[in-house]
């Protein structure tokens, strides 16, 4: 039991590092929390359905569609919000109204044209692609779908990891992530680098919208806002303003909710939220972080 | 001697604050100029405005015959303006990450070059090339924050306030490292201080004081002057 829920616990935390991933990263870059997360994951996760319906697509087809379409959406968005979110006089508040603004907006949107269903795609997708069902880890069995999502997310993981450590992109972001006065007169084109993380934010969180169906069930087009709290969640547990800590904070979540479906099943909703005030009371700046506002 | 950077009637401030009051700066191709000022004076708001961080909101900038006034941060940087603020450095990034965004706009083997020459002249950053560089010391990370401000090979040197932070003995090694470069490489060198001693480097000063340029001239004619030659120098 023990050694199922801590396993079962390491992939659901794979998962979760992912959906938190691109918040963490846009708050890294923009200091900016995106209250639309969220809904791009229930986009991700729409784009998936309709694929499948559509054309049969399977979802490890949709990842890359995925990426290059909230790639380039995200890219696109930064430029009609962010700059002049800046140059207003409060632009965190402001980016809280504008994305909370967002977040409604494509939640209708998903309404209006889809209807406020539930949808999902069958849950034996991987199982029939590979031709096997079940995978067996210390004894424990576990569906293959998890197999593959871990995997998937390991490898997001680890291109997000080249991205940042070993590319002129990435030590860009990282600069405009310390200070990003100091990032313009580097001579960085501050602008067009956080766009691309904007775009790799958005795109992230897609990703997460397409695996989401074989962690956490149908989607559903106001699972948003639930989604951005776990997130949030996700990356205060973490460090806020360092995406790969974001890993760690999806670790600890994952096994805490096995953990908890395992012992108390009824208390697995409060646990964002416990875990969320229970960090901001003891570290606020994060299990792993350091103070992230440097000026 | 050619005109690299000229300042005419600048004015500039934080929204309604206004700090610069018709700033006036003529800095010449292979000069070294310090311009000298007291806390509050104004010395980063003109700096941070001659390099784009703030904007200009009356005056004209000129850099190399063209006017920049409205010119991106980033594409002033390409011209060849080279800036190194009182931070200097990010902590964040390694050593060799900090040097190649010295050089972030030019090409990859240039950039390799660069730093081969910086490291034969800072042994101890080839040492530590890898690591962070918020875990140097003061002292290093100025050293850090010059040799990436001298990484583009840029046509000026702008400098905040080199010596804050540092011990007596630290400033007398900025000041030697800063005058071997501006010596090798013929480099201009605009430098803003409150520390005299930079004057030992400087073939022009200004004076700024409240927002405005006061004085202009060598360093015999500052001490010459008695009301300077008190406030920077403390003797009558
Ligand atoms: N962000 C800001 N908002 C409003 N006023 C500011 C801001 N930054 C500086 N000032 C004001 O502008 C004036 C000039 O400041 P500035 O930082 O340019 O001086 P400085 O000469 O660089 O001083 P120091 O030696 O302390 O660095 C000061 O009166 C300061 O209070
Ligand atoms: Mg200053």
């Amino acid at each position: 039991m023990l050694s199922y829920a801590l396993i079962g616990g390491i992939m659901y935390g794979l998962y979760f590092g992912l959906v938190g991933m691109g918040l963490n990263l846009i708050f890294g870059v923009m200091r900016m929390i995106n209250l639309a997360h969220g809904d791009f994951i229930m986009l991700g996760a729409f784009l998936t359905y309709w694929l499948y319906y559509l054309f049969g697509f399977n979802p490890l087809i949709v990842i890359p569609i995925s990426i290059v379409v909230f790639l380039v959406f995200g890219f696109l968005m930064y430029y009609v919000f962010v700059p002049k979110l800046l140059h207003s006089k409060d632009p965190e508040m402001l980016s809280f109204i504008l994305f909370f603004g967002v977040s409604q907006v494509i939640e209708a949107i998903i309404i209006l044209f889809f209807g406020n269903n539930q949808i999902s795609v069958p849950s034996t997708i991987f199982a029939k692609l590979f031709n096997v069902s079940t995978f067996t880890l210390f004894g424990n069995t576990f569906p293959i779908s998890w197999l593959v999502v871990s995997v998937a997310c390991i490898v997001a993981f680890v291109l997000i990891y080249v991205y940042f450590f070993y590319t002129k992109l990435g030590y860009a972001t990282r600069a405009i992530m310390a200070n990003r006065h100091e990032a313009l007169v580097s001579g960085i084109d501050v602008n067009k680098v956080s766009a691309i993380a904007f775009g790799v934010g958005i795109a992230a969180a897609s990703l997460a919208g397409v695996m989401g169906f074989f962690m956490i069930g149908a989607a559903f087009p106001s699972m948003g806002t639930d989604l951005t709290t776990i997130s949030f969640t996700i990356i205060v547990l973490g460090a806020l303003g360092n995406p790969l800590g974001t890993v760690i904070g999806g670790l600890i979540y994952g096994v805490a909710i096995m953990l908890m479906q395992t012992y108390f099943s009824s208390w697995t909703n409060v646990l964002p939220y416990l875990l969320l005030i229970f960090v901001i009371l003891i570290k606020p700046e994060g299990l792993l972080g350091k103070a992230v506002r440097n000026v | 001697m050619s005109v690299l950077l000229n300042v005419t009637d600048l004015e500039s401030g934080y929204g309604l604050v206004k700090v610069l009051v018709g700033v006036n700066l003529k800095i010449e191709s292979g000069k070294s100029v310090v311009l000298l000022g007291v806390n509050g004076a104004g010395k980063t708001t003109l700096l941070k405005t001659i390099v784009g961080l703030i904007k200009a909101t009356k005056g004209k900038i000129e850099f190399d015959s063209d006017d920049i006034t409205k010119l991106k941060p980033n594409k002033r940087i390409e011209k060849g303006i080279s800036y190194m603020s009182e931070l200097a450095i990010f902590p964040n990034l390694t050593i060799e990450e900090n040097l190649e965004l010295g050089g972030y706009f030019k090409d990859k083997g240039e950039n390799k070059k660069r730093m081969e020459l910086m490291f034969n002249y800072f042994p101890d950053l080839r040492k530590f090339k890898n690591k962070m560089a918020g875990s140097l010391s003061g002292g290093q990370r100025k050293m850090l924050g010059v040799a990436k401000a001298f990484m583009s090979n840029p046509k000026i040197v702008i400098m905040d306030e080199p010596s804050s932070g540092l011990s007596p003995k630290f400033v007398k090694k900025v000041i030697e490292v800063v005058k071997s470069f501006h010596d090798e490489y013929k480099t201009t060198m605009f430098i803003a201080e409150q520390n005299v001693s930079f004057l030992d480097i400087a073939e022009e000063v200004y004076v700024l004081d409240m927002g405005k340029i006061t004085f202009e001239g060598s360093v015999t004619d500052l001490k010459s002057n008695e009301r300077l030659r008190e406030a920077y120098f403390g003797v009558a």
